[in-house]
């Protein structure tokens, strides 16, 4: 993904002093190239993985897979769209509680010592009848498809408000901090209905399989992996559609895009709206990945770890986003394994470097390596020396230079 | 077939204790080239962001083809078919000539079409990138182009959104002789069949491209005539008098919109 990506925050380079007009389209080879690779790595995924994986290990990969899908959402609003999006964890737990909502219901249902067809947390809050709230999700249908619903729902009408008084930039990601921690408050103080602390957990089936048997947890993985790879398709088509253009110039000139013709409004609203539905999406699939979604997992500090992972991923780019995740996450579980605690230093100070030494994150020091290596084939090949004057796609852009965060 | 395009009537602006714009009463036809001229401070900017929805008016009404737009959004004024430039070129640096060019064009599409993969260049892209002489430099990061290159693309992207009324903000300032020239043929060009109202300090573009000139000062209407008579009106040449040094100065910070966004992003 992460050499493929080389593309996605650069432009063709100029047609060197040809008076034609340069189609924008890329080849239909160069289109392809991009779903084949990602088709690539879903097989080595679903085929090779496993070879040298065991079960947990497995596990642990479909866990960091629903990161990746949090974080291409994030790279669209953040990188792309320029909104700090600090309370990602909230869209996270809709989605999450969503499922795990109907599978505790599931469970119940099939669970004939169950009092009155309540979930224990319910009983033991005094509950006597399934509250309004939970009976939809009785439905799975419904369930599915309120785990992106719900998500979208909330970040379009927040994003709405919000973004039509124009609010951005500190104000915007300090208010997302602020929404995080009022769910966590919520989602604990409302036992009855949330599980408290404690979460939901211990799902046994969805639909009538059992979840824990090695197949089922197959399936869960196939799906994951499939998931995430249609999620960053559709992200990368929406960021190098027009409308990805135009997200471009409202992050750059919100002002300036009025005069152009559009409302700034709608276009940040549906980016927010889209990265909270992956979000929403991402946490349902964690939900029979970890068999568990508790506040701890939505709450300030995994907000932040969501966005940091984008900073080191590269939040210009999609792939480089996931990718982040995933290595995050993945040197999250090694180093703890071995320094308990240790991690928050480490991840602390990586961000510290990233910020000062390569504000484009890990994909922007492959872009450009890549450049690099190509101008120099290129002078190779032309038998000069390699060509500054001629500034290539690939070269970093001058406002990343600056380091300023954006 | 004249008929005012675009009127204003009794229009004030006044910021804080400072009246930029102190009743203003001005008609635009259908068709017209208006050069629209006045020292620094006159409040020919302000007028423009009045009309554009950018400032609104103290007091006072503005009506475009018919309808009343003071008040209105920008962009909604934008959809009403007005479309201007910024005294400091204000562009997309990111994003290629192509694609802002594109963007302007495009912004009647609905979210869902503008999801949709772009293919190609639209006739109307085409044709703004030869006749601003933008179309070599189309693949190119528009922070790439120089000061010159960027008016252009400004007055590219104005074309492109295919306005009724285009307003353009001293398109020609800080360009050397030769671009000076060029923009003054494509602004011939564009007013053979476009209403255009051109904001310019320099007297030398104002004799060889101007037919009908408003004079602003300190907030009015001084004077309305064609290029000669306006020369020859004494409280012209007094009000410009000894200032012509500082008429040359260019750059007005408020323009700069892309920075001032850029420092608020978190
Ligand atoms: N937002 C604002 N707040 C306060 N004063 C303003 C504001 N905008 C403009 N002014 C003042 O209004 C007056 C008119 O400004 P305007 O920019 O319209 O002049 P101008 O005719 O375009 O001058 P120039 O030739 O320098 O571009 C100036 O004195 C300016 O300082
Ligand atoms: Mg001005």
């Amino acid at each position: 993904m992460t050499a493929e990506d080389t593309r996605a925050t650069t432009r063709p380079a100029p047609t060197a002093a040809s008076a034609a007009i340069p189609d924008p389209r890329p080849t239909p080879l160069a289109r392809a190239r991009d779903p084949l690779t990602v088709v690539a790595l879903v097989a080595a995924a679903l085929l090779v993985l496993p070879l040298f994986l065991d079960q947990f290990r497995l596990n642990l990969f479909a866990q960091y897979l629903c990161y990746a899908i949090v974080a291409i959402g994030i790279a669209l609003a953040w990188g792309r769209g320029g909104m700090l999006t600090l309370g990602h964890g909230v869209y996270f737990g809709l989605g999450g509680y969503a499922l795990a909502m109907h599978l505790t219901l599931a469970r119940v249902a099939e669970d004939p010592m169950a009092q009155g067809g309540l979930p224990d947390f319910m009983v033991w809050s005094g509950l006597e009848t399934l509250p309004l709230l939970w009976r939809p999700f009785a439905n799975p249908a419904f369930a599915l498809f309120a785990v992106v619903a719900v998500p979208g729902l909330v970040a379009a009408l927040l994003g709405w408000s919000v973004f039509r008084q124009r609010v951005r930039g500190a104000y915007f990601a300090i208010l997302n901090q602020a929404l995080a921690a009022a769910f966590v408050i919520l989602l604990v103080g409302q036992q009855h209905l949330t599980g408290g602390t404690n979460g939901l957990t211990d799902f046994p089936t969805f639909a009538g399989n059992d979840l824990y048997s090695p197949e089922a947890q197959w399936v869960v993985y196939v799906i994951v992996v499939v998931t995430t790879a249609l999620v960053y398709l559709m992200f990368r088509h929406v960021a190098g559609s027009r409308y990805g253009s135009l997200l471009v110039a409202v992050r750059d000139g919100e002002d300036r895009v009025r005069f152009l013709g559009y409302n700034p409004t709608w276009v940040k609203t549906l980016a927010y709206a889209l990265s909270a539905m992956a979000a929403g999406l991402a946490g349902a699939l964690f939900v029979p990945v970890m068999g568990i979604i508790s506040p701890e997992m939505l709450g300030v500090v995994p907000s932040i770890t969501f966005v940091l992972a984008v900073a080191i991923g590269g939040r210009y780019s999609i792939a480089g986003a996931a990718v982040g995740a995933v290595v995050m996450n993945a040197a999250q579980t090694t180093f703890s394994e071995s320094f308990a605690g240790g991690w928050i230093y480490l991840q602390g100070l990586l961000f510290v470097v990233v910020i000062v030494f390569a504000p484009r994150g890990l994909a922007g020091v492959v872009q450009s390596t890549t450049a690099a290596l190509q101008r120099a084939r290129r002078a190779r090949a032309t038998g000069g020396t390699p060509d500054s004057t001629h500034r290539t796609s690939d070269t970093p852009q001058g406002t990343d230079a600056s380091g300023s965060p954006r | 077939m004249t008929h005012p395009l675009l009127s204003l009537s009794g229009v004030r602006v006044v910021f804080g204790e400072f009246t930029a714009i102190d009743g203003i009463d001005l008609t635009v036809d259908e068709g017209e080239l208006r050069f629209l001229i006045g020292p620094n401070g006159a409040g020919k900017t302000t007028l423009v962001d009045v009309v554009t929805g950018r400032t609104r008016p103290t007091s006072g009404t503005v009506t475009f083809a018919g309808q009343p737009i003071h008040g209105r959004g920008e962009h909604r004024i934008v959809r009403a078919g007005i479309g201007r430039t910024f005294q400091t070129s204000v562009v997309f640096e990111e994003l290629t000539v192509l694609e802002n060019i594109d963007l302007a064009a495009h912004f009647r599409l609905g979210p869902l079409a503008l999801l949709r993969r772009r293919r190609g260049v639209t006739p109307t892209v085409g044709g703004v990138l030869e006749r601003t002489g933008l179309a070599p430099l189309a693949g190119a990061p528009a922070g790439t182009l120089s000061h010159g290159q960027r008016q252009w693309l400004e007055i590219a992207m104005l074309l492109a959104q295919g306005p009724r009324l285009l307003l353009l903000d001293e398109p020609v300032a800080g360009m050397s002789h030769t671009e000076r020239e060029r923009t003054g043929e494509l602004l011939t060009e564009i007013a053979a069949d476009h209403t255009v109202v051109v904001i310019e300090h320099d007297m030398e573009f104002l004799r060889r491209y101007a037919r009908d000139v408003t004079v602003l000062h300190e907030g009015r209407v001084l004077t309305e005539g064609t290029v000669s008579q306006v020369q020859a009106d004494p409280r012209v040449q007094e009000v410009y008098l000894g200032r012509s040094q500082r008429t040359a100065t260019v750059g007005d910070e408020r323009d700069t919109l892309v920075p001032a966004a850029n420092n608020e992003e978190g």
